[in-house]
C-alpha cells in the first residue's frame, strides 16, 4: 500500500481518448508509485458532475472532431468547477482537444467555431487542408528541459494574457506557424499538442505535477525523498 | 478489351513474370506499369468478373483468404489479390496475372484498402462489399474514424445496388442510411445484460442522439450488442450469427454459426469474425453450410497475419500488430496458451508502421502480468518506447536488444520452447530478413 493517495479526474475519458493519451495517466501512476503514492482515477463525462474539491489532479485529452463538439456543449456546465480547480493551483494536463477547449474557442477543420470555456486565454484557428504532423522537440525557457513528442493537429493556437508557452520549438511546428511556441502553462495547468504521450517521454513533467499535488494535499509533510527521486530518460 | 488495354496488360504481366522469378517479389510494380500505359485498365478487367470488395481496418486479409476458400467450393475460378496488396496497383496486378475462365464470369474477391475503395469502384461495379470493422488505426495517415468511413462510403456511392455485408456489431456500419441492400452478421453467444464499454474505447456515441451507448455484451473493442438507453437506437437484426464459442486456443477456434459447429485452425476472437464474414458472403452467393464447413476445416493453412517459424529448438509465432484493438486481441489470444512462453515486442515507426508510436499506450500490456511470463525482449528502431511501455505495465524481467540480428540470437537463448513475437510491419519484414540471412526461413512474405 502506498503511503499517499491522489485522486485524478479523467475529464471525458470515454469520449476524448485518441492517440494513446491515456498513457499520460499510466505514466503518472508509474512515477507516483516510485514516490510512494497511489493515483486513483475517475472518469468525469457528460453524465457526471465535476467537483473541484474531490480531485488533486486532472487530465483532459483530445478526441475526434465529432466527440469534441459534444464535449464543447457539456463542458459549459462544468466551467465554474474547472476554473475553481485551476485557480486553486491544482495540476492539470490538457492535450490537443482538451487544450483547445480550455481556451475561448477553436475553429474545426471545416471552419466551424466551437466554443471552449475560456478559463485560459488562448484561442485556436484552423489550417486550410493541412495538419502539423511529425516528431517535435521543444525547450522550456524556465527550466531548460527539453521535451520530446509527436504532433498531429489541424488547429493553430495563439496564447493570451497570463499564459506562457510550455516551450520554444527546437524542431517541428508547435502551436502555430508564427511564434515558435508550443503548448501553454497557466498556474499548474500544462497544455500541449504533444502525443507520444507527453508524460511517457518527459517524466520530469510528470514528477512536477505529482509533487505539486502532494504538497497541495499534504501541506505539512516533508516530501524530500520524493523530490530526490531521479527520473530516467525514456526517449 | 481494347488494344491499348491488352498491350498494357501484357506489359504488366511480363514485368510480373520477371519480378516474380528473378527478384522473388513484385506485387505492385506490374500494376504500376499497366496503369501507366492504360489508366482505364480496371474497367476493362471489371467486365469479365463479378467483384466482391473486402474492406475495413482489421481482418481484411484473412476475411479475403477465407472467402476465397469458401467460394471455391461453389465456383470453378476465384481470383484474389495476395498478401495485403490492397492498393490500386496491387489490384491491377491481380487481374493481369489471373487465369481467365473459359465459360462465363469469374468471381474476384479483392481486399481493398479503405481509401482505395473509390479508386476501384470508379472503374468496376462490384456485386458486394464486405465491411469487417473500423477501429482507430494509423491516424497520422487517415485521420479520424468517421472520415475513414466516409471515404469507404464515397466509394460505395459508385455502386448503389451492390449488397453490403457488414459487421452488425460495429455501430458505425449502422450510422448512416444507404440505398444499398445490407446484410448484417454478428455475435449472439451471450445473454444480454446492460454494460458500458471501458473508458478508453473509441466511438461509443449514439449516432442518433449522442448519448453514450450501452451494450448487452461486448465481444472486444467497441463491438457487441449495442443499444442506446436514451433513444432506443440499437444493433440491427443479424442475418448470420455466431451462436456459441466452443473452444478457443492460440492456434484454433471452435464455434457455432446459426447453431452449426465449425472450426478454423487459427486463434483469436477477431478471426472468428473474419470467418463469420466469409460465411455470410458464402451464404449470400448460395454456398451451402456443408460446403462452408468443408472450406473452413479442410486444408487448414491460412496465412493471416501470423506465422510459426522454427528457430533452433524454439517455436516462434510471429504476429503482425498495427493498432491497439488488434494488439489487444493478440494479447488475449496468446494468453489463452496453456504452455509457458516468452514475449518479444518489436516496434518500428516507419510510414508502413504508422509514424506515431502513441498507440502502444492504448494496448493492454498490463494483462501480460497476469500470466507468469519468464522472459521479455524488446527491440526495433523504437525500442525505447516499447521498453518503457512494458515497464509501466509492471514488466521487470526484460532484455533490451535494439538490433534485430541480436534479437534472433536472444530468442534462441530464451527459457521457454514457445515464443510469441509481436512486431509492427517493417519490424516483421526486417526480422524475416534476419531469419532468412541466417538460413532459418526462405525469403519473401509468401514462404
Amino acid at each position: 500500500m502506498a503511503k499517499y493517495v491522489l485522486n485524478l479526474a479523467h475529464l471525458y475519458g470515454d469520449l476524448l481518448n485518441t492517440y494513446g493519451d491515456v498513457g499520460n495517466i499510466l505514466a503518472l501512476q508509474y512515477y507516483a508509485k516510485q514516490m510512494d503514492t497511489e493515483i486513483q482515477t475517475t472518469v468525469i463525462s457528460t453524465e457526471n458532475d465535476f467537483h473541484a474539491d474531490d480531485f488533486d489532479l486532472a487530465f483532459f485529452g483530445g478526441g475526434q472532431d465529432y466527440e469534441q463538439v459534444i464535449v464543447s456543449k457539456d463542458i459549459q456546465n462544468k466551467k465554474a468547477e474547472i476554473q475553481k480547480f485551476i485557480e486553486a493551483d491544482k495540476p492539470m494536463l490538457a492535450i490537443c482537444g482538451g487544450y483547445q477547449l480550455l481556451g475561448h474557442y477553436y475553429l474545426s477543420a471545416q471552419g466551424k467555431k466551437i466554443p471552449g470555456i475560456g478559463v485560459l486565454n488562448h484561442y485556436t484557428l484552423n489550417q486550410n487542408n493541412n495538419r502539423f504532423i511529425g516528431d517535435i522537440t521543444i525547450k522550456s525557457e524556465d527550466t531548460g528541459e527539453v521535451y520530446h513528442g509527436f504532433e498531429n493537429h489541424n488547429g493553430m493556437t495563439f496564447l493570451g494574457d497570463g499564459e506562457k508557452p510550455l516551450g520554444t520549438v527546437v524542431s517541428g511546428n508547435g502551436n502555430n506557424d508564427q511564434d515558435n511556441s508550443e503548448g501553454a502553462i497557466y498556474k499548474q495547468t500544462y497544455c500541449s499538442y504533444f502525443h507520444g504521450p507527453v508524460l511517457t517521454r518527459n517524466g520530469l513533467l510528470a514528477k512536477r505535477m505529482i509533487l505539486k499535488a502532494l504538497h497541495n494535499k499534504y501541506p505539512d509533510v516533508d516530501f524530500t525523498t520524493q523530490e530526490q527521486y531521479e527520473v530516467q530518460p525514456t526517449f | 478489351m481494347s488494344i491499348r488495354s491488352s498491350f498494357a496488360a501484357a506489359a504488366g504481366k511480363s514485368s510480373y513474370w520477371l519480378l516474380h522469378n528473378f527478384f522473388h517479389g513484385g506485387s505492385s510494380l506490374p500494376g504500376k506499369i499497366t496503369v501507366a500505359l492504360d489508366p482505364n485498365i480496371l474497367r476493362a478487367f471489371g467486365k469479365d468478373y463479378d467483384v466482391v470488395i473486402v474492406t475495413g481496418t482489421n481482418g481484411k486479409t484473412l476475411t479475403t483468404a477465407l472467402s476465397v476458400k469458401v467460394l471455391k467450393e461453389g465456383f470453378d475460378n476465384v481470383v484474389t489479390n495476395p498478401t495485403g496488396s490492397n492498393m490500386e496497383q496491387g489490384i491491377v496486378t491481380t487481374f493481369i496475372t489471373a487465369k481467365k475462365s473459359k465459360n462465363g464470369k469469374t468471381i474476384a474477391v479483392l481486399e481493398v484498402d479503405e481509401a482505395n475503395v473509390i479508386k476501384v469502384t470508379k472503374h468496376i461495379t462490384p456485386i458486394a462489399f464486405v465491411f469487417t470493422n473500423l477501429f482507430r488505426d494509423q491516424m497520422d495517415r487517415y485521420g479520424e474514424l468517421y472520415t475513414t468511413y466516409q471515404k469507404i462510403l464515397d466509394g460505395v456511392a459508385n455502386a448503389p445496388k451492390a449488397t453490403i455485408i457488414a459487421n452488425g456489431d460495429a455501430m458505425i456500419f449502422n450510422s448512416q442510411t444507404l440505398p444499398n441492400p445490407i446484410i448484417y452478421y454478428g455475435f449472439n453467444h451471450l445473454p444480454a445484460g446492460d454494460i458500458k464499454a471501458p473508458a478508453n474505447t473509441d466511438s461509443v456515441l449514439c449516432p442518433k442522439c449522442n448519448h453514450i451507448l450501452h451494450y448487452g455484451f461486448i465481444t472486444y473493442g467497441n463491438l457487441g450488442d449495442y443499444f442506446c438507453p436514451n433513444c432506443g437506437f440499437k444493433r440491427p437484426e443479424l442475418t448470420n450469427q455466431v451462436t456459441r464459442l466452443t473452444e478457443l486456443t492460440p492456434t484454433s477456434s471452435s464455434f457455432e454459426i446459426d447453431g452449426k459447429p465449425y472450426s478454423i485452425q487459427i486463434g483469436g476472437t477477431y478471426n472468428i469474425y473474419n470467418a463469420l464474414a466469409a460465411y455470410t458472403l458464402g451464404r449470400f452467393l448460395d454456398i451451402s453450410t456443408d460446403q462452408i464447413k468443408n472450406a473452413f476445416e479442410n486444408d487448414s493453412h491460412v496465412f493471416g497475419r501470423q506465422e510459426v517459424i522454427q528457430v533452433g529448438d524454439k517455436q516462434v509465432t510471429l504476429i503482425l500488430v498495427k493498432n491497439p484493438v488488434g494488439l489487444n486481441q493478440v494479447i488475449d489470444m496468446i494468453l489463452s496458451d496453456k504452455d509457458a512462453f516468452s514475449f518479444v515486442g518489436l516496434l518500428n515507426a516507419n510510414y508502413a508502421d504508422g509514424i506515431d508510436t502513441s498507440w502502444i499506450w492504448d494496448g493492454n500490456f498490463e494483462k501480460l502480468k497476469k500470466h507468469d511470463i519468464p522472459q521479455f525482449i524488446t527491440g526495433g528502431e523504437r525500442y525505447k518506447d516499447i521498453t518503457f511501455r512494458l515497464k509501466v505495465a509492471g514488466v521487470d524481467n526484460l532484455i533490451i536488444e535494439p538490433e534485430l540480428k541480436d534479437v534472433v540470437q536472444r530468442i534462441t537463448e530464451l527459457p521457454t520452447k514457445k515464443v510469441y513475437v509481436l512486431a509492427t510491419y517493417t519490424a516483421v519484414l526486417q526480422l524475416r530478413k534476419q531469419l532468412a540471412d541466417q538460413k532459418l526461413i526462405k525469403e519473401g512474405m509468401d514462404a
